[in-house]
């Protein structure tokens, strides 16, 4: 398949993940759909690595995994202690930080 | 030739540094130690550099050393120094001499007053001033010897300064006397495009009527005689010599009688290569000299208040000397100065002995009959009032007669009847000075005493101070009018013998000028003097026409003093008229009132409308109104702060989006 | 080649189905486990393309490890989280977030077509990465990849684990 393919569906994916950090209100599921648009790079990372015959694009991806998981892990940390407190998760009752 | 003008200019202000900082704690002898030694050790310095120069050769008597160079600046290049030559010397002999003698006069005058120390420091601060402004040699200096004047000027009228009217007189004098300014600063603006440099002997020497055009020299001579009327008082910038006559006496006589109001008729004099090229100006100033002569001589007739009287007779001498100036007749004009400065300077002095006896009072409705207590004044005063009204062989009537000859003679050269008029102008003058300056004589010293006379317009004023609704403050030792008779002493000593001194000044001051008149022309010793300086050919004319017009002045004179005679020698008894005439030159022709609605109000509506709507509404306003800008922004783009994540994200991507559609969309 | 493409389409499909429902379901645990599905399916994206050491830690790590974290998190708010989906306040927003969606994804798909891969970019044959799997085989290719040219990265997420571990412990304290 050529590269453009990959990127395509690279693409396809990173928008359904954003649409879904928009159209949420569950933060869990909102971390899911940021977990979609990181794994949505990561393939287009690995494309090009295929096709550029270079190692450097899986390496990006190995980083990127990383930081995913390091980022899950605080989240859902920050998640849970908001739940703590609130007892409530829906993202549109934390607008304490209104103008 | 020794030339000691410098010490000169540094001994006054030095007195005046003294005396302004230390004059407080001084005691009164030490005071006046330092007051009279520096103003007579210049009068000394004056002196001996004057009689130097009378020994030195023609050729010699000029001296310009460099003191000091203040501004070396591509083309500009200005230095101090000082020029000594004729008629500088004549002029500090004035300043020195008549300032020593109003100085000594003036330990008397204000000995009660507790500004004691103040004054003296002023005046040093005015002989320094004026000094410089005689002895500069440039015409920068000059400039700044004006301003200087001026300033002590303002600092000596507005001496009381409790009080309003004297306050507001002092104000009105500096702003007059900066329209001079004005003038004289746009000349020296013309005279260095034009010639590139300010010193007098550049300027001069490189003149010629191809050097300067004609309209050029006439727009610098005029400004320079713009400078004049402010300063010299002249039509139309005088009126602030009458409302100068709130400052101390010996203040009246010095400066707005001697020395500083001469200022005019010395920068005339110092610049006639630059008037003789431009003769529409000279016709100018003579004209003016003319008119304002005969103007202030009829307001003169009908004042009540003796320093008003003097003061406006002040303004009528000038115009005489201005007249002959423009007669190209600069010598004549000098001539004047030194005469008027003598016997002005007596006359204001005397008044000042009669105000100091009275205490305080200067209506002449409430004077009379101080002969018997006054005897030297009476006598010193009437000696001046003589030589002012320009009997033979005192000295206003040499330099008067010297005057009204040169305007007949320039009328005889260039047979133009505005000159005859100008004769006849100068005539009517002389008659009217003579009957005036008698009304004032008769008035202050004949009849009974009027002092402790209560008319009804005494009882108004009393109680309005009673009630102290008055609103100026009345003068130090005024006791509304209540002296009495045998509580009236003459002067001091120290007060009388500048009186004498300037009486004796009064009567041979006058031999030095032209005893032409009896055929003997090299027999004008001044002229001599001046003729290095003021070279200039003045026509001539002949003997009979000359003694035609002695004789015609000196009738004039004569009579004007008989009608004072007839009408007042019994007494000054004041007759209010009702005539419109009368009311009209008694009010100054309302000059006065017609100046400040028509000037003064609406600069200060101007001013309040400024302050309003351009300061508050525009500025202010314009100033409230960003601030109000920026809260109505804020307001609105804190609406943009929602606090909903959602948002904040939907925007986050709608930049990438635009991010994406330009990389798209450039290809 | 024909399988291949075959097999692509049938993954792109798969993907995009089970992407959509990642972000569709109304119940988070559903979600959570479309989000596993699309991580196997992308897994096999990137067997296709040849990456098999990453094929394989996507599963172990993302699939296996970081979804389970997921789970736990979803399991246990998911009762009272349940009910928030009740009133949406700003409902203007799924539709500004979906057509923006549309544009992005429409503009990046004509990048993608209309652009083109600069010359210098294929690294030159020595290098290349099927030369080091040819003699070397897929994992010590990865890793000598890894640690020669990226140990400093390597080095330093290290840190940025202990940095996670640090932020959930404070996080995970009582009051």
């Amino acid at each position: 398949m050529p590269l453009s393919a990959y990127l395509i569906m690279s693409a396809i994916l990173f928008t359904i993940g954003s649409i879904g950090v928009l159209a949420r209100r569950n933060p869990l599921i909102i971390f899911m759909s940021i977990e979609l648009m990181l794994n949505a790079v990561n393939l287009a990372f690995v494309a090009f690595s295929s096709f550029l015959d270079s190692a450097d694009g899986q390496m990006f991806v190995f980083i990127v995994l990383t930081v995913a998981a390091a980022e899950v892990v605080v989240g859902l940390a920050i998640i849970v202690s908001i739940f703590r407190t609130r007892r409530n998760i829906d993202v549109d009752e934390m607008n304490v930080l209104r103008g | 030739m020794t030339n000691l003008s410098f010490g000169v200019l540094i001994l006054p202000l030095l007195g005046f540094m003294i005396l302004g900082v230390l004059g407080r704690f001084m005691s009164r002898g030490a005071i006046l130690a330092v007051a009279w030694g520096a103003c007579g050790l210049a009068f000394v310095f004056a002196a001996l550099s004057f009689l130097s120069m009378i020994g030195t050769p023609v050729s010699g008597r000029v001296s310009d050393p460099t003191i000091y160079t203040w501004v070396v600046s591509g083309n500009l290049q200005i230095s101090f120094g000082q020029l000594f030559d004729p008629l500088s010397a004549t002029m500090l002999m004035i300043v020195t001499g008549v300032g020593l003698l109003i100085h000594i006069y003036s330990a008397g005058y204000m000995e009660d007053d507790p500004g004691f120390w103040r004054f003296f420091a002023y005046m040093n601060f005015f002989i320094f001033a004026m000094v410089l402004l005689v002895t500069a040699d440039n015409f920068l200096f000059l400039l700044v010897g004006w301003a200087l004047v001026g300033l002590a000027s303002f600092l000596l009228i507005g001496f009381w300064y409790q009080r309003r009217a004297a306050v507001a007189a002092a104000q009105k004098a500096f702003v007059i006397n900066v329209i001079g300014d004005f003038g004289l600063m746009l000349a020296i603006f013309l005279i260095f495009i034009n010639f590139g440099s300010l010193n007098y002997q550049d300027v001069f020497g490189k003149l010629s009527p191809s050097a300067l055009g004609g309209p050029t020299a006439t727009a610098i001579t005029l400004l320079l005689f713009l400078a004049c009327t402010a300063k010299s008082a002249q039509l139309p910038l005088y009126m602030w010599l009458p409302d100068a006559m709130e400052g101390p006496t010996p203040v009246s006589a010095l400066i707005h009688a001697a020395t500083m109001v001469t200022a005019g008729v010395y920068l005339v004099a110092r610049a006639n290569p630059l008037f003789e090229l431009a003769p529409v100006a000279l016709n100018i100033v003579a004209g003016i000299g003319g008119a304002t002569a005969l103007f202030a001589a009829t307001i003169a007739l009908f004042q009540l208040d003796i320093k008003r009287v003097l003061a406006y007779s002040t303004i009528s001498q000038l115009g005489y000397m201005f007249m002959a100036e423009g007669v190209h007749n600069y010598t004549g004009g000098i001539f004047h100065l030194t005469t008027h400065a003598y016997f002005k300077a007596l006359l204001f002095l005397g008044a000042g002995a009669v105000i100091h006896a009275m205490g305080g009072e200067q209506d002449m409705r409430k004077m009379g009959g101080l002969r018997q207590r006054m005897p030297i004044t009476f006598w010193t005063f009437l000696i001046a009032a003589l030589a002012i009204s320009g009997i033979f062989p005192l000295s206003g009537f040499w330099s008067k007669d010297d005057i009204l000859g040169s305007v007949l003679a320039q009328a005889n050269a260039t047979q133009n009847p505005w000159f005859y008029v100008l004769w006849g102008v100068g005539l009517l003058t002389a008659a009217l000075t003579a009957f005036y300056m008698f009304r004032l004589f008769f008035g202050i010293f004949t009849g009974s005493y009027r002092g402790n006379v209560v008319t009804a317009h005494n009882e108004e004023e009393e109680e309005d101070e009673e009630d102290g609704r008055g609103e100026a403050s009345p003068r130090p030792g005024h006791h509304a009018g209540r002296v009495g008779y045998y509580d009236i002493y003459e002067a001091p000593a120290v007060m009388t013998v500048p009186l004498v001194i300037l009486a004796v000044l009064s009567v041979i001051g006058g031999f030095v000028g032209s005893l032409a008149l009896f055929g003997r022309p090299q027999w004008q010793p001044l002229a001599n003097f001046l003729a290095s300086v003021l070279a200039v050919k003045a026509p001539t004319i002949s003997f009979a026409l000359g003694w035609l017009s002695t004789g015609l002045s000196l009738a004039l004179a004569l009579g004007g003093i008989g009608v004072a005679w007839l009408l007042y020698r019994g007494g000054f008894e004041y007759k209010e008229s009702r005539n419109p005439l009368y009311q009209l030159v008694f009010h100054k022709y309302y000059i006065d009132e017609i100046l400040t609605a028509g000037l003064v109000n609406p600069l200060q509506a101007l001013g309040r409308f400024a302050s309003r709507f351009i300061e508050g509404d525009l500025l202010d306003g314009g100033s409230r109104g960003l601030a109000f800008l920026f809260r109505l922004s804020s307001t609105g783009l804190r609406r943009l702060q929602t606090g909903y994540m959602r948002n904040y994200a939907l925007i986050i991507l709608l930049g990438v989006v635009l991010i994406v559609i330009y990389y798209a969309v450039r290809g | 080649m024909i399988a291949t493409q075959i097999a692509f389409f049938v993954l792109a499909v798969a993907s995009t189905a089970s992407a959509i429902g990642v972000i569709a379901f109304k119940n988070a645990v559903y979600s959570a486990l479309s989000l596993i599905l699309t991580l196997l399916f992308l897994a096999m994206f990137y067997l296709q393309l040849g990456a098999m050491f990453i094929a394989i830690v996507q599963i172990l790590i993302y699939a296996g490890a970081i979804m389970v974290l997921f789970l736990f998190v979803v399991t246990m708010l998911a009762p009272e989280a349940g009910g928030t989906e009740e009133q949406d306040r700003m409902p203007w927003q799924r539709i500004v977030g979906s057509v923006l969606g549309l544009t992005l994804v429409g503009a990046l798909s004509y990048l993608i077509f209309t652009g083109t891969i600069a010359s210098g970019t294929k690294a030159d044959p020595a290098n290349s990465l099927s030369a080091m799997v040819a003699k070397q085989g897929d994992i010590q290719a990865f890793g000598l990849a890894l640690f020669h040219g990226f140990l400093f990265p390597f080095e330093v997420t290290s840190l940025l684990i202990v940095v996670a571990i640090l932020g959930a412990l404070i996080f995970g304290r009582r009051a």
